[in-house]
């Protein structure tokens, strides 16, 4: 293997594969990045055998080959280099892979690419594209609502499904519970639902961030990966089995009381009444006042913690139905106010046992569930 | 082609659950240490995964790099130097068993030294090892099964690995690793039927080397006075807080001298295991009566018991000192 490239391309090229390299791991060669040529192209890929990132840039290839280096120890090293020009040898008896850029060099001893997993390529199965900003914001508005804790491994995942022109992506922990609908730019054949974890698709966010094109979507014929296809880059990830619980049940069909308020006033209500509930079990207590004639309606929030003090913060709402009383935790409220958009939400309940439902104004493509906690009033 | 050597009755019973699709979702492995757990239980991971017709082939990458534990499907979950299996191993584990396998075959996890899983690690494998996720096969190992917890024991199929009979691994040593007959049946007589130690013993010639120390100084100390024979007491039962097993190893091979000299005296001189030492065992056993050699093996079991007691090492090696039979007659 013999080429040249830049030492900025090949720094981003890293930092992207390397966002793929296992750190605890029971398969060693995994804690190395792969280097192969194509073409005129050299390939970077990792994997931690859950996902797996590959990606390509522009080399001036002299001779083709391919290795596998300690990500770690040449990240390191690539990002000492000044940004000039990096000329790479790999001598194929030692293994060794020679980085010579301006007035340094480096040696690194490498390991048989033959010896790496298999990265996963997949060419047939389930297609579609989808926007790369609308995949962005469903991942956005849905993956904060999945476990963290594995006891349910299903919950550590996203399902995900595919139908029509539409994708729904829906998390949950339990707790809490996210629906994002997305549309997709080309419809999918079948109907098919899989369920990606978690982590994958906080990795894809962050790959899509300066993203164009639409993405590419496929899920192979066995359900057992799916690959996101960007420009210059690939994430594959494994799917994860089971069954995901049908969270359609859990979203209430009525309410008793729906309080629409301004999304800025009660993130700023909830974000101060945060600071008192920060302690102990983080409790934030809503009170929800419809309007009389001449007083419009209102929601208090208030918080309180034996040791520090208290709260209370009032914010206008135009209030529907019955005076009503809920407790949140302070982390779902803000999590969820946090990656909405519009101008204005609603809240809906129907006791102060029962789950409460917030939903932005003006768009039909999000719902999110928080499970009350249950307080002495 | 299975590659374990003897074991036909586990390998057959294997191979036809294997292709008639009824394997066990998990399997206890047990057996004495080096007797063909580990490598019985790759095999069969060979076999899950095997790209060949023949399962497992042996030839196919998949094959080869499962063998060079180089596949990204079978995971080995051992001790790693620690004190026990943690509980975040097996939830790692857990995690990996939730994905579908990265190769598309099965996943195999295999649990080397179950006896080592600490409780909390035990009993959070138990909801996986009762109900796994398909293509997952759980393989536990372990060479104490007692000290396994019963609702860990009762979640597999238990396969019992027996040592092997002495000419098996005789002939597995001459044929596949290509050894001297003659330093194959020493090896195959001491290996106790465990063909994984004998292997070891070929390629370490400190363990070789070892015994003869070993044995040389059991012989001397049989000759000489009580003052000398504590001298070694101490030395031995120094390295006791360091190497536990040491001194485990020093009375195995002990035992099994004195039941060498005591199959001599009962005329049955051709089971003896040191088969290498025959002539100075025949004749170190003229020295001894019936009794002392029957005496002196009770109580070096009682010994080994009571260093697995966390008894003072040094007290119970000075009273074993005491009790070497008096040199008779001749």
């Amino acid at each position: 293997m013999k080429l040249s490239c830049l030492q900025e391309n090949l720094s981003k090229g890293l930092s992207i594969a390397g966002r793929a390299v296992a750190t605890r791991t029971t398969l060693p060669i995994t804690n190395n990045i792969l280097l192969a040529t194509e073409k005129s192209r050299l390939k970077l890929a990792a994997t931690n055998l859950e996902i797996a990132i590959s990606c390509w840039m522009g080399a001036k290839v002299t001779e083709q080959g391919a290795i596998t280096i300690p990500a770690r120890l040449l990240t390191d090293f690539v990002n000492s280099l000044p940004n000039d020009k990096i000329e790479m040898t790999l001598s194929p008896k030692t293994k060794t892979l020679e980085l010579k850029c301006a007035r340094f060099e480096g040696r690194i001893n490498g390991v048989d690419a033959d010896e790496f997993p298999p990265i996963p390529s997949i060419g047939e199965g389930v297609m579609t594209k989808i926007d790369p900003e609308a995949l962005r914001l469903a991942i956005a508005q849905v993956v904060f609502a999945a476990a963290t804790e594995e006891t349910r491994p299903v919950l550590t995942g996203v399902y995900s499904e595919f139908d029509g022109n539409t994708l729904t992506l829906a998390a949950a922990d339990g707790f809490r519970l996210a629906v994002h609908k997305a549309p997709l730019a080309e419809p999918v054949a079948e109907r098919t639902e899989v369920i990606i974890p978690a982590r994958a698709l906080t990795e894809l966010q962050r790959l899509i961030t300066d993203q164009e094109e639409p993405v590419e979507l496929t899920i192979n014929p066995n359900r057992s990966q799916v690959l996101f296809r960007l420009k210059d880059v690939e994430l594959v990830s494994q799917l994860i089995q089971g069954t995901f619980p049908n969270y359609n049940q859990l979203i209430p069909q009525s309410y008793t009381t729906r309080a629409e308020v301004s999304l800025a006033e009660f993130t700023k209500a909830a974000r101060t009444a945060a600071i008192f509930a920060r302690e102990g079990s983080a409790i934030v207590r809503l009170q929800i006042t419809p309007g009389e004639e001449l007083t419009p309606g209102k929601i208090v929030l208030s918080a309180r913690t034996e040791e520090i003090g208290d709260n209370i913060g009032e914010i206008d709402a135009t209030v529907e139905g019955e005076e009503t009383k809920i407790a949140f935790n302070s982390k779902f409220l803000s999590d969820v106010l946090g990656v909405l958009h519009e101008e204005r939400v609603t809240l809906e309940m129907t006791s102060s046992s029962s789950p409460g439902v917030i939903r932005p104004v003006g768009v039909e493509n999000y719902t999110h569930v928080v499970m009350p906690m249950f307080v002495q009033w | 082609m299975w590659q374990v050597m003897g074991h036909e009755t586990l390998v057959a019973l294997l191979d036809n659950s294997l292709k008639g699709g009824n394997l066990s979702h998990a399997y206890l492995l047990v057996g004495p240490p080096h007797v063909g757990k580990m490598t019985l239980a790759l095999n069969l991971a060979q076999a899950l995964n095997c790209q060949g017709d023949q399962k497992p082939c042996g030839t196919c990458t998949s094959c080869q790099r499962i063998a060079g534990l180089r596949h990204a499907d079978i995971q080995v979950i051992g001790l790693d130097g620690r004190a026990e299996i943690g509980i975040d191993q097996i939830r790692e584990m857990e995690r990996s068993a939730t994905l579908k396998p990265f190769e598309g075959g099965n996943r195999v996890f295999i649990i080397d030294g179950a006896e080592h899983l600490s409780t909390e690690a035990a009993n959070c494998l138990l909801k996986t090892l009762e109900e796994p996720p398909p293509n997952v096969q759980l393989m536990l190992l372990a060479v104490n099964e007692r000290l396994l917890l019963p609702t860990v024991r009762s979640r597999c199929q238990k396969l019992e690995l027996r040592p092997l009979p002495t000419p098996v691994v005789e002939r597995a040593l001459i044929e596949h690793w290509e050894v001297a007959p003659e330093q194959a049946m020493v090896l195959a007589r001491l290996s106790s039927g465990c063909l994984g130690w004998a292997v070891g013993a070929l390629h370490d010639d400190r363990i070789t080397g070892e015994r003869a120390a070993r044995l040389s100084a059991l012989l001397h100390l049989t000759g000489v006075g009580r003052a000398e024979r504590f001298d070694y007491a101490a030395q031995i039962a120094s390295q006791f807080s360091k190497n536990r097993g040491a001194i485990r190893e020093v009375l195995s091979l002990w035992i099994g001298w004195w039941r060498d000299l005591l199959l001599i005296k009962g005329g049955c001189g051709d089971f003896i295991t040191n088969i290498d030492q025959e002539a100075t065992l025949y004749n170190e056993a003229e020295y001894y009566h019936l009794t002392g050699i029957k005496g002196f093996i009770k109580s070096m079991q009682q010994a080994v018991e009571a260093l697995g007691q966390n008894a003072n090492p040094r007290l119970v090696l000075e009273v074993l000192m005491l009790n070497i039979p008096q040199r008779e007659g001749g």
